[in-house]
């Protein structure tokens, strides 16, 4: 609906503006003494309603060409067009107003016409109204602008509370407060060994808080991050947890969004190491084929574990988040059977300018 | 004190350093002795059996069986002192009940004051065993959780962990639940109204008073006979179902 006419305190500023208009014309003609000013009024007045609103149609003939998808010989032909026909209306109007109308009131024409006014009437019937056309190609312009602005705004909106959802899960406090009281447990019988675990959950917020805030890291950085992360739970969970890492120098330079890798790990550990009753190994392989950088993460699970409600969800979040950022581009990809499970990450290579 | 109120403590915790912190608190004190650890919820449940300890430091998060599951499997209502880092549900399951808790890390000092009211309470339950303060155990246990994923079941010394899933129906016969799965039945304690409350309502259905059955589990509704319904489940099995239980089940199929 035309912005003016779905408001009502804008309709009726809008109408008065145009029947003072109406007024002013009514002056003139009385001026130029082609009519007292009861017939002045009576013409104009009228005139300037239904002008109010023909003008307004303007709005819809000019949605009806979307910017973008004008053609332009189109849109030509149609404004001129509109224009063309709303100049015989305003004539067609005013002449029959005049004649009949003023016949029924008055007995008498409401003005006195010069011959050539017709000319006059068509003239002004067709420019207001290509002016009416040409004005709300302005607003719809300016609406369109702002809408976008506002978009965008949100689309920024919510990619920052993605960020500080992923911060919120990343300073997970199980394990958080699991660490501290290692450390308390182990200030008592190997003062160095709680110092080290101090300085590994340091390390590990501290780049967690550093990484989560730029786009990209590389592999490189992520399994650093990881390997301070790998320390504390090899701490907390002793001989049960080992784990290798194999990354190839060349996939170690390649980009990635940051808390890619970690996760894995977490889950790895969570359902994975922590319930099978004599721990194990978790296996991570990195390397670049063929323009593409493989993750694999593989891990032992207990045979008749039954998995907790809530299981899957933090890979839901993985793959949903390099949906957005990759598109179609990236894969990911578990399995699980009797007593391991496997993800695979696989995402076009992409390199640092310069590395 | 006396040589006669000694307690006899197991710790459970699938943390080694968080077992040993217990122990190490616990060397200050000489009228309580560690009789046992155990690193899992399944050997929790085996260890409380054999040595019926006066007093269980349990961990809440722990692999195979959660602590409270443990408390369901093995009965025990009293004499637990829990431990968590950091468990949202189960904290305020802990206030509402009034049971003790620690939360990890925990000061020394507030570990001997939780140790302090085990002691008088295992000696107010010595002295008159039927006004010990298990209420609020027992409200914990068996409000649990938003909804019931594995049913725990006893058989002697062993037990059994049944996810909801493989469950095919669940009869009332008497004081007992007959449960169906995998063409085995497996007998359990309990009230079908209260396990009805448990289990989630989208994928369980009371269709009879005495009948819930898996709606995964639903193969067709049958009627032998005018105004009557039962329900055939993949198995083959045949369950009857009520009148009311037709209509709740017209409404989710």
């Amino acid at each position: 609906m035309h912005p003016i006419l779905a408001d009502a305190r804008k309709l009726l500023f809008y109408e008065l503006a145009w029947l003072a208009a109406g007024v002013g014309f009514a002056a003139l003609l009385r001026l130029d003494e082609q009519a007292d000013w009861v017939g002045a009024l009576c013409f104009t007045l009228p005139l300037a309603l239904v002008w109010s609103f023909d003008v307004l149609s303007a709005y819809y003939v000019c949605r009806s060409q979307p910017y973008r998808q004008r053609r332009w010989p189109v849109t030509l032909s149609l404004f001129g067009g509109a224009s063309l026909l709303s100049g015989l209306v305003f004539l067609g109007a005013g002449e029959a107003l005049n004649y009949i109308g003023g016949d029924i009131v008055l007995g008498h024409a409401f003005v006195t016409m010069p011959s050539a006014a017709w000319v006059m009437y068509f003239l002004g019937g067709f420019a207001l109204y290509l002016l009416s056309l040409l004005a709300h190609d302005v607003l719809i312009a300016f609406e369109t602008v702002q809408d976008a602005a506002r978009r965008e705004a949100e689309s920024r909106v919510l990619a920052r509370d993605a960020e500080l959802q992923m911060l919120r899960t990343q300073i997970n406090p199980h394990f958080l407060f699991n660490s501290l009281n290692s450390i308390s447990a182990l200030t008592g019988f190997d003062p160095a060994a709680a110092r080290e675990m101090t300085v590994d959950l340091a390390q590990f917020f501290r780049r967690t808080l550093a990484l989560a805030e730029r786009e990209r890291i590389t592999l490189g950085e992520e399994v650093a991050l990881s390997e301070h992360f790998l320390a504390i739970e090899k701490r907390r969970f002793g001989k049960k947890l080992a784990a290798q890492l194999r990354v190839s120098p060349e996939a170690a330079q390649c980009l990635l969004p940051p808390m890619t890798l970690q996760p894995l790990l977490e889950n790895a550990i969570k359902h994975g190491i922590r319930q099978v009753d004599g721990g194990g190994t978790i296996e991570v392989d990195a390397l670049v084929r063929d323009g593409w950088l493989h993750i694999a993460v593989v891990n032992p699970v207990a045979r008749d574990d039954t998995p907790a409600s809530g299981h899957g969800v933090g890979l839901k979040n993985i793959r949903e988040r390099l949906a957005v950022l990759y598109g179609q581009r990236a894969r990911i990809a578990w399995q699980r059977s009797e007593t391991q499970f496997a993800i695979e990450i696989n995402l076009p290579v992409d390199k640092e300018a310069g590395t | 004190m006396t040589s006669t109120s000694r307690l006899r403590a197991l710790v459970v915790d699938d943390e080694d350093l968080a077992r040993h912190l217990i122990r190490e608190y616990l060397q200050g004190h000489e009228d309580v002795e560690v009789v046992g650890e155990c690193e899992n919820g399944l050997d929790a449940v085996k260890q409380i059996g054999a040595l019926n300890p006066d007093l269980v430091f349990l961990d809440i998060q722990m692999p195979r069986l959660t602590g409270l599951e443990v408390l369901e499997a093995t009965g025990r209502r009293s004499g637990v002192i829990f431990t968590t880092a950091y468990d949202e549900h189960a904290i305020k399951a802990f206030e509402l009940h009034a049971v003790d808790y620690l939360l990890k890390p925990f000061s020394r000092a507030r570990f001997d004051d939780a140790l302090a009211r085990a002691r008088t309470l295992h000696a107010s339950a010595a002295a008159a065993p039927a006004a010990s303060p298990a209420q609020g155990v027992e409200a914990l246990v068996a409000r649990r959780g938003a909804t019931l994923e594995r049913i725990l079941i006893r058989d002697r010394e062993q037990v059994h962990v049944i996810p909801v899933d493989q469950v095919e129906c669940i009869e009332a016969q008497g004081d007992y639940l007959a449960i169906e799965v995998d063409g085995k039945c497996h007998l359990k304690p309990q009230r079908i109204s209260e396990i009805e409350e448990q289990l989630d309502p989208t994928r369980f259905l009371r269709v009879h008073r005495s009948f819930i059955i898996n709606l995964a589990h639903l193969q067709a509704i049958e009627r032998p006979g005018p105004d009557r319904h039962a329900a055939r489940l993949r198995s083959g099995k045949r369950v009857p179902i009520s009148r009311s239980g037709y209509e709740k089940l017209r409404e989710l199929v």
